[in-house]
């Protein structure tokens, strides 16, 4: 993952667990027969290229199923990322100097490429619990906890949900809610807003805070109907609000000449290293508000299942995303199955997205050149193989690849910025290896 | 924003309505009792993914839970 | 009120063996006098799966005090109740009903549902699912049924 994403990365465990209530680790995949032990863990490699970031994870979920279908879940995960990504820094002509969020070394880009900040290897510990039970006959409950930490950054947060179904257990209505707490705590403090990049004279550059906090609500409906003996449908709609510090602490934008789009050379400070080049540090809104609807359907064909997703995002920083995600799994012999999985992702660009600021025009609000929150398309394309062992239990290997590629339009450009490449296109592999077993 | 939330209430309130007329009988449901029509058929698989995209995308989430399945008990 | 249909039905059953219903005779007039579980059923509901040792210990314990135990199978293969039955062999008498009249003529809106009738043909208790912490219970209910003089 990116290095700065290790804060994203954290906060999408909560999502992925917390905030996503139960899709993940608290959802019983299939219900099992008799009080015990089922243990699901995962190897992942995930690397993008041109040295960018590489992640190695290790996922442990561990279900204990008590006696008529009540569950304690845990998860533990563990991540190690190494590598760099891009700074918000376009590339030019001529290189680049930039000092270290740590603030106590600079390092230098060559020209033509873009700026990538190499600096964070770190790891990272997630975890979650979980207890689901029936209440009554129609109802069923769940509540959860997650946390995780990382050296700056920690996530607390809790979740709960509860389902009930109607016209004889063909349609199931479902409501959630999340609540978490993040700390950031970054390295070299918290930058204030729009601030210059420091020199790298040992990290006091007077303009940081010590630690910030971000709140996240989310609430989630849904609805889940048998549509016939082979289709099943599910529509949810989420709400999440976050609020406090929602800024990335180590991205920048750099700051250009308005006619040649270069980047502005500063005097640097006698007897001290520094950048290079006029750039700030970026500033987002307090507060994001996002409207999801999801809708999938699984689809059996004679021993074959399709799964075919779609999910619209839009929120008040005007991104709006189309999630495709389609899979389709094919039974092998008489122990195994492929799955090809394809997925297309577009996204448009929040309102205080930019490329770079131009010398001399009035300093934006909000402003990051953050390629996450940039015009964007992404496919991924894979193959997942599952089998059974000799001992009954669950295998599988999968290979993906994603690709990201920025859509910027040529009026966004200013002079020399048009001769080379204003988004840092990613291509990344996924490889991961699951192993399944129980008791 | 606000024809958002609407639209998806709407929709929300008629799958409801118009559910109770679609389904399968309790014992039809031989085909939805299999793991591999589960919503979330790997939950390791899916964090994983989830991590990965929310780390390299602005969007996040959106997947449920419940439903399906076997309906017994 | 909603008993209503499966008692009359019940009670028709204990007059008449239904036309057609399933494959095999389904006729609950051979039972009268002794205490009747049906019980409806399939090879991939698990809490069926749970129910079959327990239906099984019933059926030893109390099969001499005149407790019968029928158990239908809505599978819609017979080859998947097969499977099953190797695997859990039951002592009591398994019913099929390939057409599905009879999960719909005694209402089956759950994956199982269980009727307790009573020795004079009367429905004395319905079941939606199986529960293990609740066995105790369902064993009360069959006790009950068997002493009951009416």
């Amino acid at each position: 993952m990116h290095e700065n994403d290790k804060r994203s990365i954290t906060a999408t465990l909560a999502a992925a667990t917390c905030t996503l209530l139960g899709a993940t680790a608290p959802e019983p995949v299939q219900a099992q027969e008799e009080p015990g032990w089922d243990f699901n863990t995962a190897l992942l490699y995930y690397g993008e290229d041109n040295d960018r970031v590489q992640d190695v994870s290790l996922s442990l979920l561990a279900r204990r199923m008590f006696v008529d279908d009540r569950y304690l879940s845990l998860g533990l995960t563990a991540d190690a990322l190494t590598g760099a990504s891009p700074n918000g820094a376009l590339s030019m002509s001529f290189p680049q100097t930039f000092t270290k969020p740590s603030g106590k070394n600079t390092y230098t880009t060559p020209p033509g490429e873009f700026p990538i900040d190499d600096t964070f290897k770190d790891t990272r510990i997630a975890a979650t619990a979980s207890w689901q039970q029936p209440l009554g006959r129609l109802y069923e409950f769940n509540v959860g906890v997650s946390a995780s930490s990382e050296y700056d950054y920690t996530h607390a947060g809790l979740n709960a949900r509860i389902s009930r179904d109607f016209n004889k257990r063909n349609t199931t209505l479902s409501a959630g809610l999340a609540l978490a707490r993040d700390d950031i705590d970054p390295v070299g403090g918290v930058p204030a807003g729009l601030s210059q990049m420091p020199d790298a004279d040992g990290g006091d550059g007077g303009n940081r805070g010590s630690s910030e906090t971000k709140d996240i609500v989310d609430i989630v409906l849904g609805v889940t109907q048998v549509v016939n003996r082979n289709l099943l449908v599910q529509v949810n709609y989420s709400y999440s609000d976050s609020s406090g510090y929602l800024t990335d602490p180590y991205k920048i934008l750099g700051v250009v000449d308005g006619t040649t789009g270069d980047a502005v050379p500063i005097v640097p400070t006698p007897g001290v290293d520094g950048p290079s080049h006029l750039y700030l540090l970026e500033n987002r809104p307090d507060s994001r508000t996002k409207h999801s609807l999801y809708t999938q359907g699984k689809y059996y064909m004679n021993g074959k299942v399709l799964d075919i997703s779609y999910r619209y995002m839009t929120d008040d920083w005007e991104i709006d995303s189309h999630t495709l995600d389609m899979r389709f799994r094919w039974p092998t012999g008489s122990n195994g199955y492929l799955e090809p999985h394809l997925r297309f992702y577009t996204q448009s660009a929040a309102d205080f997205y930019t490329l770079s600021l131009v010398d001399g025009d009035p300093l934006p609000e909000y402003a990051s050149a953050d390629y996450r929150l940039g015009d964007f398309d992404a496919i991924t394309a894979g193959l997942k193989y599952g089998w059974q062992t000799n001992g009954g239990n669950d295998m599988n290997v999968r290979l993906e690849l994603y690709r990201q590629s920025g859509n910027v339009s040529s009026s966004q450009l200013i002079g020399n910025q048009l001769d080379r490449d204003s988004y840092p296109d990613l291509d990344a592999i996924i490889f991961q290896y699951g192993y399944r077993f129980g008791k | 924003m606000r024809l958002g939330v609407l639209v998806s209430a709407l929709l929300l309130l008629g799958s409801m309505s118009a559910c109770s007329s679609m389904g399968v009988e309790p014992w039809e449901r031989d085909v939805l009792a299999k793991e591999e029509m589960q919503l979330t058929t790997d939950p390791v698989e899916a964090a994983t993914d989830d991590h990965i995209y929310f780390s390299k995308e602005a969007s996040s989430g959106g997947r449920g839970f419940g439903g399906g399945g076997c309906g017994c008990n | 009120m909603r008993w209503l249909i499966p008692l009359v039905l019940l009670s028709a059953l204990f007059l008449q063996a239904p036309a057609a219903a399933t494959d095999e005779q389904f006729d609950l007039t051979v039972h009268q006098g002794k205490v009747v579980i049906v019980d409806f059923w399939a090879s991939w509901c698990v809490p069926c799966r749970r129910s079959f040792p327990w239906y099984n210990a019933m059926h030893d314990k109390y099969g001499d005090e005149g407790l019968i135990i029928v158990a239908v199978n809505l599978d819609a293969e017979r080859e998947a109740a097969e499977e099953f039955l190797a695997e859990y062999p039951p002592r009591f008498e398994i019913v099929y009903d390939e057409t599905k009249d009879l999960a719909r003529e005694f209402d089956v809106v759950a994956m199982p549902t269980s009727y307790l009738i009573g020795r004079n043909g009367d429905i004395r208790e319905r079941h939606f699912g199986f529960k293990v912490k609740k066995q105790s219970e369902y064993e009360a209910a069959i006790v009950d049924a068997l002493g009951a003089r009416e």
